[in-house]
């Protein structure tokens, strides 16, 4: 095969990989940008109208404002929760073994085997039992619970690559090693920090499976919900249901494309010192 | 007094990993044993419930519907896992090459893993939908018009539609690690085995896969776990159907559950627990092995 071949088979692939993976994004653009009255699809190249009122009547009719906040106010909170639990057990089990924080850590690893899934029966009496239902606190602490496991072992598993100097130092000066990790290991952390707020919080900010048994009431439905009892009742306005599957998908895709290079890295960290 | 405070300070660090485990404890483990409790009962949510001994799960193996979710859940994981493998690993292989805008390749494959599954669902429904669907539009545009089946609405075909979004969703994650386990492998290792005499094919073989085994690993155990427990994706596009032809294990844990067979339910929870536990639990065992023979 020639050089020159061999180089455009090379773009016609990767051309190929990217219009896979974006035509339906194109579809859904094509169809939120649609008028109302507009036949479906024209022509094999999608040119749309550029009818922007889909978005407005979408966001009013589907109440999304109120789900965006929502999702944001669990997904922030649960999160920050998260980094302060799993970093000082990550801390703990990396620096310190004892039978306790052994058992502790191969727990948590025995449970990343469990999709929460498994749980909601026995979960859902434990929330009512607690008042937990339609109720902030209560959807924070369980998805935070949930993604202890892998977040406690990506900090464990990145504490112990930093030399133990780092506290050292600290507890020299008369810190302990309690508030030698406030003080200076934490901020050693911002590389699997960051990957563990990406990673958890994309998975809070798309949580379905347990917001349809835990937050039921209008006022608390996150994004999921909401998008998908729009779609129950705008069953047949393609224009609308788009705009709102954009709207809806909209800011993991922003969070993403910003901080794409941590995600790349968080995920590989992740996975690869398992 | 202040010689406590400090003798307390200075074994504060032993005890930091307490309060993971307690809120894990309270939201995940007490749940779970409890529902092994639940399992062995006819609890309903109204009436007292009473010990029926392992009586659901007997129930469960002798229901049609049951064993026909069961298969499939791993008709559906049978499908998916490999080819999410197979797929993430050749576009690693082709973008490892090195191509011109190969961040620009990965981060656009990579996009549809970061939307809710539930949602990605519903916009391949504007496509799937037979005659007003983009796939429709598209193959009568092209004079194909013939092959613009439901897809969605036969049984013989449902399953394989949601294998593919699956596989279209996820193929960047498994993509992009095994992207960083090849970036791992350094090229030193590809310049000997080429001295040594190896064809490409036997350089991939005997250098690449064998060194790939913790991202083989890692993208294998997720995506069987994650195959085994598919859920949203279903809600959206089939819900289950036709008839129950695509009714996964996951989602007849939740009709039941709304059913108020809370007992029954909780006992297919933890036979899908089993299903998933025991192919990872093999795979781990036998690429232990494996690795020890490097």
């Amino acid at each position: 095969m020639s050089p020159e071949l061999r180089q455009g088979l090379k773009y016609l692939i990767g051309g190929m990989m990217v219009l896979i993976s974006i035509i339906p994004f194109y579809v859904l653009l094509y169809l939120a940008m649609n008028t109302p009255a507009g036949s479906m699809f024209k022509g094999l190249f999608l040119l749309p109208d550029f009818y922007f009122t889909n978005f407005v009547d979408a966001w009013n009719g589907s109440k999304l404002g109120r789900a965006m906040l929502n999702s944001t106010i669990i997904t922030c909170l649960a999160v920050t929760l998260i980094v302060f639990v799993a970093s000082a057990a990550g801390y703990s089990i990396a620096r310190y073994r004892s039978r306790l924080n052994l058992t502790i850590f191969n727990t948590l690893l025995a449970c990343m085997m469990i999709p929460a899934i498994i749980i909601t029966v026995p979960l859902y009496s434990l929330m009512k039992s607690i008042d937990g239902i339609n109720t902030y606190w209560a959807m924070i602490l369980l998805t935070a619970a949930n993604a202890l496991p892998l977040s406690v072992f990506l900090y464990a598993s990145f504490i112990r690559t930093l030399p133990k100097e780092v506290e050292e130092s600290a507890v020299l000066d008369g810190c302990t090693y309690f508030t030698a990790f406030y003080r200076v290991t934490f901020h050693f952390l911002r590389p699997v920090t960051s990957a563990v707020v990406i990673l958890t919080g994309l998975g809070i900010w798309n949580n379905y499976g347990q917001a349809v048994f835990f937050l039921q009431s209008q006022e608390m439905r996150t994004i999921p919900l909401a998008i998908s009892m729009f779609f129950q009742t705008y069953g047949a306005k393609w224009n609308l249901m788009a705009a709102a599957a954009l709207i809806g998908l909209a800011p993991a895709v922003l969070v993403f494309l910003l901080f794409q290079r941590y995600f790349i890295k968080g995920i590989t960290a992740g996975a690869l010192k398992g | 007094m202040r010689i406590w405070i400090h003798k307390i300070n200075a074994n504060l660090h032993r005890y930091m990993a307490l309060p993971a485990i307690l809120l894990f404890g309270l939201f995940f483990l007490y749940p779970l044993a409890q529902g092994i409790g639940i399992s062995l009962t006819d609890s309903n949510g109204m009436t007292t419930p009473n010990f029926v001994g392992l009586q659901n799960f007997i129930d469960f193996f002798a229901d049609d519907r049951a064993r026909n979710d069961v298969r499939i859940t791993i008709l559906f994981a049978l499908g998916s896992a490999p080819l999410l493998n197979l797929f993430g690993l050749l576009y690693a292989l082709f973008l490892d090459r090195g191509l011109p805008g190969k961040g620009f390749v990965r981060a656009v494959v990579y996009l549809p893993a970061v939307i809710s599954p539930l949602i990605m669902g519903y916009v391949w429904y504007f496509i799937l939908q037979p005659e007003r669907g983009y796939l429709a539009h598209v193959l009568k545009e092209i004079g194909l018009g013939f092959l613009d089946v439901n897809w969605l609405g036969e049984s013989s075909s449902a399953l394989v539609v949601l294998i593919a979004v699956n596989v279209w969703q996820y193929v960047g994650m498994t993509m992009i690690v095994y992207l960083a386990g090849l970036q791992g492998i350094p090229a030193d290792l590809y310049e000997a085995a080429t001295i040594d005499g190896a064809s490409r094919w036997g350089a991939l073989r005997y250098v690449t896969l064998p060194l790939l085994y913790p991202a083989i690993k890692i993208n294998v155990v997720t995506n069987i776990i994650g195959s085994l427990s598919v859920f949203e994706i279903i809600v959206a596009l089939t819900d289950g159907g036709p008839g129950y032809a695509t009714e996964s294990l996951s989602i007849y844990i939740l009709r039941m559950l709304y059913g108020s067979f809370t007992g029954y339910s909780t006992a297919v929870a933890l036979i899908l627990f089993l299903i998933i536990l025991i192919p990872v639990v093999l795979f781990l065992r036998i690429t232990r092995k494996s690795e020890y023979e490097l």
